[in-house]
């Protein structure tokens, strides 16, 4: 798999902070890449920096092959979709105007068509007509993110898709997230929901203070991090934590024996366990 | 690079659509038909009353409708999404340009027949009118992306409205203070001196001088609005 990405000592300096210092990745073609952090770790302002709208201080982020600071020409535009705080949509006029200006501007066919699909992908059809002023915040993100969708861009930027939604309608775009990606665009998207990366993330980068401090799969980050027991609750209540090994199952032998156990499971961290033990931060 | 007026209309039919729901623009237009009507009861109204209008439909419309326009755009961040977009610099601004164009010389055309002002030497007037367009557009391109919401916008408007707008006015006073006389150089200035000496029967080649100064004046601003636009692109914001 080649890299659609990379990114090479990148820094950002603003005026009295560091807000990203010597960022070193690379985002694989295909998949679809977390970073998880707190507020204030330089989420935004990486992807600013990765789509061209902010030059770094110094070090370099290659998007196919080409540098972030030459990535403005219409040739790799149309190729990426970006949705980030600074997303806004024309108040005055309403949710299909809003995306059939975009379906123009990126030369989309079929636009009725293509944005019915959109909006079904955020739940949003019965919005169609509304005014945009007339929008709750988490309708506002939706739309946001159905017009960065409108393209089908190769490379999709989401800088917390779902910060503002209800459970149902995050599930409701993970599902549309993943379908997305199963087609073929690679999604660079940031959370301080670890459940949400767990969920849809192949790779999460840690990000703390500018750094990435850790970069794997969820899976290989829990069983790095797992202290390899298990705990055992017995009739009555009692918990027993039993270390994964010989003595462990001696034990275990015994309870189930004598139909003792309750429940039982690994001790698997979460995620979030996890950030704050490597970064030394909770992610809220 | 490609240039498509697909994109540049679909940018100025969505500024048409939000017009229409924007009163706020709808009425400032309106202050200079209002004014051409208030003169027009004084007949016969001397060029520089002709021009006084004229200067102000270029401040009030061509800038103040740019500027909003624009300012809005970053107040409410969209602006970010066209520079995203495959659209061009080119694209982006000539579609921007499109609602200030169209109401401009729609204004221009009815404050004109109210106040009966007739072109003299067409080519030159013509030019001068077609610099001075492209001057007070750049100038209200470059107030919007120097604010960050209409409400700025407005505000600087003053100072600029006072100057170019309503500027001549003040051609007597500037008389009795030849320190002043530096302001007989701005473009509103020069436009009434040319529109006076083409209406006074000089030719072409005798009003060059000013069509050079307004010309200066479209490339200074020109440029400017190149450059802050460049600067604006990759702010992060
Ligand atoms: N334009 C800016 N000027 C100055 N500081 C900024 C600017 N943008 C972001 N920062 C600072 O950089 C740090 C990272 O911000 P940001 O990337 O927005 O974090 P996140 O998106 O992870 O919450 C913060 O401390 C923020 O205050
Ligand atoms: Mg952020």
């Amino acid at each position: 798999m080649d890299n659609i990405l990379s990114v090479k000592a990148l820094k950002q300096v603003f005026s009295k902070e560091t807000a990203i210092d010597n960022m070193n990745f690379e985002v694989k073609r295909g998949e679809i890449f977390g970073f998880l952090g707190p507020s204030g770790a330089g989420k935004t302002t990486t992807i600013k920096i990765l789509t061209g709208q902010l030059h770094p201080t110094s070090g370099s982020a290659l998007l196919f092959d080409v540098p972030s600071t030459k990535v403005n020409h219409p040739k790799y535009l149309k190729k990426i979709g970006v949705m980030t705080d600074n997303s806004g949509l024309y108040s005055r006029l309403s949710v299909y105007d809003n995306l059939h200006l975009y379906c123009e501007l990126y030369s989309v066919e079929n636009k009725r068509k293509r944005i019915d699909e959109v909006l079904e992908m955020v739940n949003l059809i019965d919005a169609k007509s509304k005014v945009v002023s007339k929008l709750s915040k988490g309708m506002l993100q939706r739309v946001t993110l159905a017009r960065a969708l409108l393209h089908e861009p190769e490379l999709l930027f989401l800088d917390e898709p779902t910060a503002a939604l209800d459970p149902a309608n995050s599930r409701h775009i993970h599902h549309g997230l993943q379908e997305l990606n199963r087609k073929g665009t690679t999604i660079f998207l940031t959370t301080h929901d670890m459940q949400e990366a767990e969920l849809l993330c192949h790779r999460v980068a840690f990000l703390n203070n500018g750094k990435v401090q850790l970069l794997d799969e969820p899976s290989k980050i829990r069983r790095k991090y797992s202290d390899d027991t298990l705990t055992v609750e017995l009739v009555g209540g009692e918990k027993r934590t039993l270390i994964n090994g010989p003595e462990g199952a001696q034990k275990m032998y015994e309870y189930m024996l004598n139909n003792q156990v309750v429940t039982m499971h690994s001790n698997e961290p979460t995620l979030g366990d996890i950030f704050v033990d490597v970064t030394g931060r909770s992610l809220l | 690079m490609s240039f498509s007026l697909k994109r540049v209309y679909a940018i100025f039919n969505k500024d048409i659509k939000d017009l229409f729901k924007n009163m706020f623009v709808l009425s400032t237009v309106l202050t200079p038909i209002l004014l051409a009507f208030l003169f027009s009861q004084s007949e016969p109204i001397p060029v520089g009353l002709h021009y006084f209008i004229i200067n102000l439909i270029f401040v009030m419309t061509t800038v103040y409708v740019q500027g909003a326009i624009i300012a809005e755009e970053k107040e409410k961040n969209t602006l970010r999404g066209l520079m995203m977009s495959p659209a061009t610099t080119t694209e982006i601004m000539t579609g921007k340009s499109g609602l200030s164009a169209l109401l401009t010389i729609v204004t221009l055309v009815v404050c004109m027949r109210i106040t009966g002002y007739e072109f003299v030497n067409v080519p030159a007037i013509f030019l001068a009118f077609f610099m001075s367009f492209i001057l007070y557009l750049a100038m209200g391109t470059l107030l919007g992306l120097l604010t960050r919401t209409v409400m700025e916008a407005s505000l600087v408007l003053m100072p600029l409205l006072f100057v170019f707008g309503m500027g001549t006015l003040l051609l007597e006073f500037i008389a009795d203070y030849p320190s002043l006389a530096f302001l007989e150089y701005l473009p509103n200035f020069q436009l009434q001196f040319l529109a006076e000496a083409v209406d006074a029967g000089q030719a072409f080649t005798d009003v060059t001088g000013y069509l050079i100064v307004i010309a200066a004046w479209m490339v200074l601003l020109c440029i400017l609005t190149v450059v802050v636009y460049r600067k604006r692109a990759v702010d992060g914001k």
